[in-house]
């Protein structure tokens, strides 16, 4: 086998290369030595941030799009785009308001609207696989149009549900007292968190140790060649759709389980946060490479460095353009590393 | 021309006539290939080799004629068609994922796991150790069975597609053009390979328009020009230069 080192090279230039290919192999390690580095910075510039309020906000507000983000992060490992899930987390979040509102038992409520979020997952999954347009401007379409439904159901207005809250909520995203006591002030950690970390976890295992995640791979990699071999790349690749809606109306479930109200925009933009956090983490906007703990890191990442920039008091109104800023250095890194 | 004598093919193509429209790429070509042999077929560009080889793939359907496997007439009519047959067709970079590691494009699409609900977790460990082991039967040495298959070269890729067909126990292995694009030491390599597919028992069409690297390692040599079969001779019968001469047309029959 080569080498693929000349000799001519002198061996400092053959470490750097060896270390770029070995970079190059852990997709997730650039993000988490970015997240270290970051994480070291607003540290050292900011006192108030490590502290248990701080750090619990930053797991807390970033575990909510956190769940959807595996989804996106999955497709886009299959090679395609998810727009759509602000919408759909939407489109649950209403169901679920105004189903309980309306007085139906709230595992009933909450199954109906994962339901539809599987539908408008495997609605977004038919039209890609089947009329081949790019996914990026089918589920473009569906963005719009599951916001309309969003709105539809929910009059143009806000929902909420008045009722006393169930013991589902708490399920849903109760507070971790146990955690938040620990210190004074005291901190802001939810079971979204716990919810995150486990999808989390159960993703990337099926992704690095299941059949599935090997077709996926194999399907954003080199979709012929999958084919070729057996694999039927469309029922990966619908399959991925609805699983990122399901997790996309569960987490519109959760955030509508820790403050009972929904508002027509809930979840607007937050597509675009999903696929820049995948992009920090390592995912290939072309598909077949990255991994879903680097695109978990990522959406913790972007979190923390709205609560640093906060807390080391530059305008928040940098915050998109830092964020900006990271996701361009991110790509010229990763592209930087994965040259051949 | 002669055929082999005696024994039955293990796939023959009989009158395959194929048309696009009014061109007519194919005009009736008859072809067989036995058991251990290693068979070139040879044309020009555009002679309907190709063709031919895609109606045996199932990528086209034969306007006429019929294919005979193992004595039974089979219906081609899509790639999975054929490869649940056992026909396995290696293309140049065609069937591999670059990104993936050698094991993990080996076993693609026949992985080996234990089946948990909906879920089925690979045996990571058995199938790296089975790729290394297989490989190593045809003379292919790799680092490590984990290695990502973009790392390797044109020809050692060619290999482990090579490998794969053979490992599961494919009845035919096409090789289209395998070497058109390597280097004269990466050719050689992948010459050894296919001998050592044949040694293997596996018979191997070998499609290429290099009269150079087909010489050697076939046993016969079939000729296809203008849609027709020139005819199917046996190692010794003809020289490179004859060869050659049939597939360009200087010289007939």
């Amino acid at each position: 086998m080569r080498t693929g080192a000349k000799s001519d090279m002198t061996s400092q230039v053959t470490s750097l290369a060896r270390l770029r290919s070995r970079l190059a192999d852990i997709p997730v390690l650039v993000a988490l030595l970015t997240f270290a580095f970051l994480f070291l910075l607003f540290s050292i510039a900011s006192e108030n941030f490590l502290t248990l309020i701080s750090l619990t906000n930053i797991l807390t507000i970033a575990s909510i799009k956190g769940i959807f983000v595996i989804g996106v992060a999955m497709l886009m490992i299959t090679g395609e785009f998810d727009l759509s899930v602000g919408s759909i987390l939407a489109v649950a979040a209403f169901v679920f308001a105004i189903t309980l509102e309306s007085g139906m038992a709230p595992l009933l409520a909450l199954t109906l609207a994962l339901v539809i979020s599987g539908i408008l997952g495997f609605i977004n999954g038919q039209i890609v696989t089947r009329t081949g347009i790019p996914s990026f401007i089918a589920t473009l379409g569906t963005l719009l149009a599951y916001r309309g439904i969003a709105r539809g159901i929910g009059g143009g207005n806000f929902a909420r549900f008045t009722g006393e809250r169930p013991f589902l909520f708490s399920v849903l995203n109760g507070d971790l007292g146990f955690i938040n006591e620990l210190a004074f002030p005291a901190g802001n950690a939810r079971v979204s968190v716990i919810w995150f970390a486990l999808f989390a976890l159960i993703a990337a295992i099926i992704m690095a140790r299941s059949r599935y995640g090997s077709w996926v791979y194999a399907t954003g990699g080199n979709r012929e060649a999958a084919r070729s071999q057996g694999v039927r790349t469309n029922r990966v690749i619908v399959t991925n759709y609805v699983i990122t809606g399901l997790l996309a109306g569960f987490a519109g479930l959760v955030s509508f389980a820790s403050r009972p109200s929904v508002d027509p925009l809930r979840g607007e933009g937050w597509e675009l946060i999903a696929v820049t956090a995948a992009v920090i983490g390592g995912i290939w906007l072309k598909g077949g490479f990255g991994t879903i703990m680097g695109a978990a890191i990522g959406i913790v990442l972007l979190q923390m460095v709205e609560q640093g920039l906060i807390l080391i008091g530059v305008d928040v109104q940098l915050f998109q353009g830092t964020i900006g800023f990271i996701l361009i250095a991110a790509v010229i890194l990763g592209t930087y590393l994965t040259k051949q | 021309m002669t055929e082999t004598n005696g024994r039955t093919p293990v796939v023959e193509m009989q009158g395959i006539v194929k048309r696009f429209g009014t061109v007519e790429a194919l005009r009736g070509v008859d072809f067989k290939v036995y058991g251990g042999e290693v068979r070139a077929l040879l044309g020009d560009n555009g002679a309907g080799k190709s063709t031919l080889i895609k109606v045996l793939t199932g990528v086209h359907r034969a306007t006429s004629g019929k294919i005979v496997l193992d004595g039974e007439v089979v219906k081609i009519v899509s790639p999975a068609d054929a490869r649940a047959l056992g026909i396995e067709t290696c293309y140049q970079d065609l069937a591999l994922v670059p990104l993936m590691s050698i094991w993990r494009n080996f076993f693609l699409g026949r992985e080996l796991g234990l089946k948990l609900g909906p879920i089925r977790w690979l045996y990571k460990k058995d199938m790296a150790e089975q790729t290394r082991a297989s490989l190593m039967d045809i003379g292919i040495e790799i680092r490590s069975p984990r290695d990502k298959v973009g790392k390797l070269s044109g020809g050692e890729r060619q290999s482990i597609a090579i490998g794969r067909a053979i490992h599961f126990g494919a009845k035919l292995l096409i090789l289209d053009e395998p070497t058109s694009a390597l280097s004269v030491g990466e050719t050689n390599k992948v010459l050894s390979y296919i001998i050592n597919a044949k040694e293997q028992g596996l018979p191997v069409i070998f499609i290429s328009h290099n009269v150079n690297h087909v010489y050697e390692v076939s046993d016969s040599y079939t000729i296809i020009r203008h849609g027709l079969k020139v005819g199917t001779y046996q190692r010794g019968e003809l020289t490179q230069q004859d060869i050659a001469d049939l597939i360009t047309g200087a010289r007939e029959k």
